[in-house]
């Protein structure tokens, strides 16, 4: 990864005209039309967006699973974009956490392996029982997939995402699977990992309510940010509405 | 229902690759099948025609010497049609441009062409002409690997006289179909030829005027079932001239190769193409379930529109069709074509006069029914899971099945401790898909069953030769006497040059009785402490021969009904031809032919002489071998000279010719069925997985690490399967040496330790080579595409 030339160590990430476009057969859709942003570190971002206005595309962009067609990404002071896949992946080992909207635990495994999947590859993992007791679910650690409710597999795979450590947390729609009551649980546990354990966190939702638990909130409209504001009065999690 | 087949065409299309490779193991299968009922046809058909063509003899019977004048006489014996008599003889040829002697066997034609038993096909040149007396037609491929055609003129050693004699015409018998000299396994026409000489020319050569020493015959038809008792009233009848040997059809050398080999090929052609097909009918039967669940949503639409169950079922079992009709008409056509090759190898070890690969329709037609009933048998199960589905159940997406833990995990509480994620995924996933891991497992075991076969069955030769020609018979050069020797015989041979070692031996034809058992073979006398032909026991153990009594191969005393202690009856075909009573001292191993042995000394008594011998065998010094043989060329009284070192270069040469192919087929076929199950099992893993796969590539998996689990996966059936297929194909070797067991060759049964190695590593290998493909699709993956995949 190339070093940028200007860096701030409080900034975490940069967009800088970000665009992605897919072919899908003869037609070129452009998902993401020239997006700049910066995170700093241990922000809470809450990125709000109707549905094909490119806020899952945001999210595999920054996580490395994707790369733009245009623009430039950068993770502290390296860039992204013009990574290989070897040090993609290593990115995506050590310094990204994903949180699904469907969980995407692995069925065959229980709930602390699980777990013990991601940290079995990282350099520097939490304990696995700490994080588990972290989400409230050290009683269902020998759990498999199936034996769980929606609430305990996403808090999971929050412990998953956050037992590897790593310094940016990715959430796709956490609570979309989830009820009022489950989604406000996992709301919490994301606050706290923001609070006390100082994680960075994207979440992407559709659902505007949520962001007000966000220190910020950029609202996304066909591929372009249509709002970036600080939420100076974020609530907490237990008094959102939605 | 145009609208279902349109969506079938799409969807085989779509599947198709998985589809072709389950297609690949039934046309496997069906190769094998119409590859070998043709070969059986070509061989079989050929055998027919050339038996008519050449009025193919049911009975021979060698005697002393019989006036011709008596032959009508054996009409008299109820069911003999037609009996011919012949003079023959073995012989030596002398080629200038060959050291060692050539054996020959003379047999005698009428002067003018005649219809007679056991005639000639003539290849090249003529019949013989009025002219000259001494005329010869030789065996085809003899002529052909010595340089000899129409007009040369080659001197044999008859009767103890060098005669030149013209060569006239080169032909083929069908008595001679296989041509193999005494004491070989396979062809060797550069050493081994039969010379047809006019009955005048022999009648003068070898003093049989009006009389001859073989007698040839056929029976009525309807008599073939009692050729046996026939014999025996013949024998009886032509006591007065001595028998030495009476042989039917059945036992007649040349047939015995043939029709052990055309047998061998329906017994396998039954089996064989089996394991393929089943191993197939299992692995669709996981791809057409797998492929039903995939549409189980389209298929809860159809039904909701309104297609009936049955319309639905028959939608599904026309995937398999397609993959039964596909692999059909490739096995039919690759079968067609191996056959083709098939025969081409034949010809070399047998002389037919047009033996040709045919296309049997039949046997294409049961290939292709076959392949289409084992594919829809492996669809009906995937297609019948569509049929118990609701409608509004089948639109619902699939429930997650549910997990828990397996019986391993708490059983082996303690190593499961120490297990990865990885390896904790695979072996789960092993056990929850029970059907389809049982189905890699017996792939692999069959897969590994065959090479295990294959393996063995070339230790098996390779054992074989090595016993029969490297430790049980030690010489270089053996010589037969045309007429028995005394002792003194033995110091002439010893004074030759190169000579290093000589042994005696005595060979006496004796009619073996024991009860309802009888069996006309030789007896070989030899020194009690014999350094050239050693028997040993079953247990490898160097049997000393006892001074009274006798030793018998293992295949006579199973044939004959003995074991050590027994006592029978031996009439010896020679001198007053008095039944003795004799013991079995000892059962030898052997694995060639039929063999009694028993000491030289005890022989001779037996028969009524001091000491005599038949033969002698040589140790040579490798430097004067030549000498030897020139000087053997021209010594009188010599019937045959073996070399036996170019016996045994010969066999080696041509079996391990056959074993690379046969080894390198069978390696391929197993690597189908390993590649093709292995790939099958991973592909559809894979594409139920696609979510769990995107997902570890972003939790920082390397796609690399990923490939891994499923490899674990693959190897966790594979390994297992290739170790219950070493039995397996224990089993099926031994099930071939058991249908293989006749008095030519018995098929030891061995194994060594390399043969278990290679197997288990050609397993691996099968299974890195599947893994390739699984790998490489894991690295082509879209990851978005993949994490949006609904459980």
């Amino acid at each position: 990864m190339h070093e940028a030339a200007f860096s701030d160590p409080e900034i975490l990430l940069r967009l800088e005209s970000i665009g992605r476009t897919f072919r899908m057969g003869e037609v070129a859709v452009e998902v993401l039309k020239g997006i700049s942003l910066t995170v700093p570190r241990g922000q809470f971002l809450a990125v709000v967006g109707p549905s094909g206005s490119g806020k899952t595309t945001i999210l595999n962009l920054i996580g490395g699973l994707d790369l733009p067609t245009t623009g430039r990404l950068f993770f502290r002071d390296r860039e992204l974009t013009t990574a290989t896949s070897r040090e993609l992946t290593r990115y995506r080992r050590d310094q990204i956490g994903f949180v699904f909207q469907f969980y995407n635990l692995v069925p065959n495994l229980t709930a602390r392996e699980n777990i013990l999947a991601a940290t079995e590859i990282s350099a520097d993992p939490l304990d696995i029982d700490e994080t588990l007791d972290l989400v409230g679910l050290t009683d269902r650690a020998h759990h498999f997939p199936a034996q769980l409710s929606g609430g305990e597999q996403q808090r999971v795979a929050i412990a998953r995402a956050v037992a590897k450590n790593p310094e940016l947390l990715l959430c796709d729609e956490p609570t979309g699977a989830l009820d009022f009551a489950t989604g406000k649980l996992v709301l919490r546990l994301l606050v706290d990992l923001n609070q006390k354990l100082g994680k960075t966190i994207i979440v992407i939702t559709h659902n505007s309510a949520l962001a007000q638990v966000a220190d910020r909130v950029t609202n996304l409209r066909s591929g372009e940010i249509s709002d970036d504001r600080v939420n100076t009065q974020p609530i907490p999690p237990e008094e959102v509405i939605w | 229902m145009r609208t279902l087949n349109r969506k079938l065409v799409r969807e085989v299309i779509r599947s198709s690759g998985l589809l072709l490779l389950v297609a690949s193991i039934i046309a496997v299968g069906i190769t094998c099948y119409v590859a070998l009922q043709s070969a059986y046809h070509n061989l079989d058909l050929a055998r027919q025609r050339y038996y008519r063509q050449c009025r193919m003899a049911d009975f021979w019977i060698d005697l002393k010497k019989m006036p011709v004048a008596e032959l009508d006489d054996l009409y008299r014996v109820d069911g003999v049609s037609e009996v011919h008599s012949r003079i023959q003889s073995l012989a030596t040829v002398d080629l200038p441009d060959k050291d060692v002697p050539i054996n020959a066997q003379i047999i005698s034609l009428p002067d003018r062409p005649a219809v007679v038993i056991n005639n000639i096909v003539l290849r090249r040149g003529d019949y013989f002409g009025e002219s000259r007396r001494n005329e010869v037609i030789v065996s085809d491929k003899f002529a052909q690997a010595n340089a000899i055609a129409p007009g040369s003129t080659i001197h044999l050693l008859l009767n103890n006289r060098r005669q030149e004699l013209i060569v006239v015409g080169t032909a083929i018998s069908s008595e001679f179909t296989y041509l193999v000299s005494p004491g070989s396994l396979v062809p060797d026409p550069e050493h081994f030829g039969v010379f047809y000489v006019k009955r005048s020319f022999a009648e003068d050569v070898f003093d049989s005027e009006a009389a001859a020493n073989q007698i040839v015959g056929r029976l009525a038809p309807e008599s073939r079932e009692r050729v046996g008792e026939i014999l025996r009233k013949l024998e009886i009848a032509l006591e007065p001239y001595g028998v030495f040997t009476a042989t039917k059809l059945e036992f007649q050398a040349s047939h015995q190769f043939l029709s052990s080999e055309i047998e061998g090929l329906g017994g396998i052609a039954a089996v064989l193409p089996v394991i393929f097909l089943a191993v197939a009918a299992l692995v669709l039967n996981i791809l057409i379930t797998r492929m039903a669940r995939r549409q189980r949503v389209v298929i809860g639409t159809f039904k909701a529109i309104g297609y009936s169950d049955g319309q639905i079922f028959l939608h599904f079992l026309m995937y398999g069709l397609c993959v039964g009709i596909v692999g059909g008409l490739l096995g039919s056509l690759l079968g067609y074509l191996a056959s083709a090759g098939m025969t081409l190898v034949y010809r070399w070890f047998f002389e037919f006069p047009d033996l040709e690969s045919g296309f049997y329709w039949y046997t294409h037609a049961v290939g292709i029914t076959v392949s289409m009933l084992c594919a829809i048998a492996g669809s009906f199960y995937g297609a019948r899971t569509m049929l118990k589905l609701e409608p509004a159940a089948a639109m619902r997406p699939e429930a997650p099945r549910a997990g828990g833990v397996i019986w391993i995990e708490v059983a082996l509480a303690g190593v499961w401790r120490f297990l990865n994620a990885p390896w904790r995924m695979a072996l789960r996933g092993l056990f929850r898909n029970r059907l389809r891991t049982l189905t890699g497992v017996f792939s692999a075991m069959m897969g590994s069953g065959l090479l295990v076969s294959g393996f063995m069955m070339t230790e098996a030769q390779n054992f074989l030769i090595d016993f029969q020609f490297h430790r049980m018979l030690r010489s270089d050069v053996d010589v037969t006497f045309e007429s028995e020797r005394g002792i003194d015989a033995l110091s002439d041979v010893r004074q030759m040059p190169g000579v290093d070692y000589a042994e005696p031996q005595f060979n006496v034809a004796c009619t073996f009785v024991n009860g309802p058992y009888r069996r006309r073979l030789g007896i070989t006398g030899l020194q009690q402490d014999s350094r050239l032909t050693i028997p040993y026991d079953e247990h490898g153990k160097r049997i000393i021969l006892p001074t009274s009594g006798i030793v018998v191969t293992r295949r006579l005393a199973e044939i004959m009904h003995l074991r050590p202690g027994s006592r029978l009856s031996l009439i010896p075909v020679k001198g007053e031809r008095r039944p003795v009573v004799v013991t079995v001292a000892q059962v030898a191993d052997s694995y060639l032919g039929l063999a009694a042995y028993a000491d030289i000394h005890f022989l001779s008594e037996l028969v009524g002489e001091s000491l005599a011998m038949t033969g002698v065998q040589i140790q040579v010094n490798p430097r004067q071998r030549t000498l030897l043989f020139q000087q053997l060329k021209h010594t009188p009284g010599v019937e045959g000279v073996q070399s036996r070192g170019d016996v045994i270069q010969k066999l080696q040469e041509t079996l391990l010719q056959n074993q690379y192919v046969f080894i390198g087929v069978l390696v391929g076929f197993a690597g189908v069925i390993f590649f093709a199950s292995i790939v099958n099992a991973s592909m559809i893993n894979l594409a139920e997985r696609q979510r769990e796969v995107a997902t570890f590539c972003a939790l920082g998996y390397t796609r690399w690490q990923i490939g891994s689990i499923f490899l674990r996966e693959s190897l966790l059936t594979s390994l297992p399967g290739a170790l219950l297929g070493l039995p397996v194909g224990y089993g099926l070797t031994w099930l071939t040496a058991f249908s293989y067991n006749n008095d030519i060759v018995r098929l030891p049964v061995i194994t060594a330790p390399w043969i278990f190695v290679t197997t288990l590593l050609s397993a691996i290998l099968f299974a890195l080579a599947a893994h390739s493909v699984v790998q490489w699709t894991i690295i082509r993956m879209d990851l978005m595409e993949a994490l949006q995949v609904k459980e």
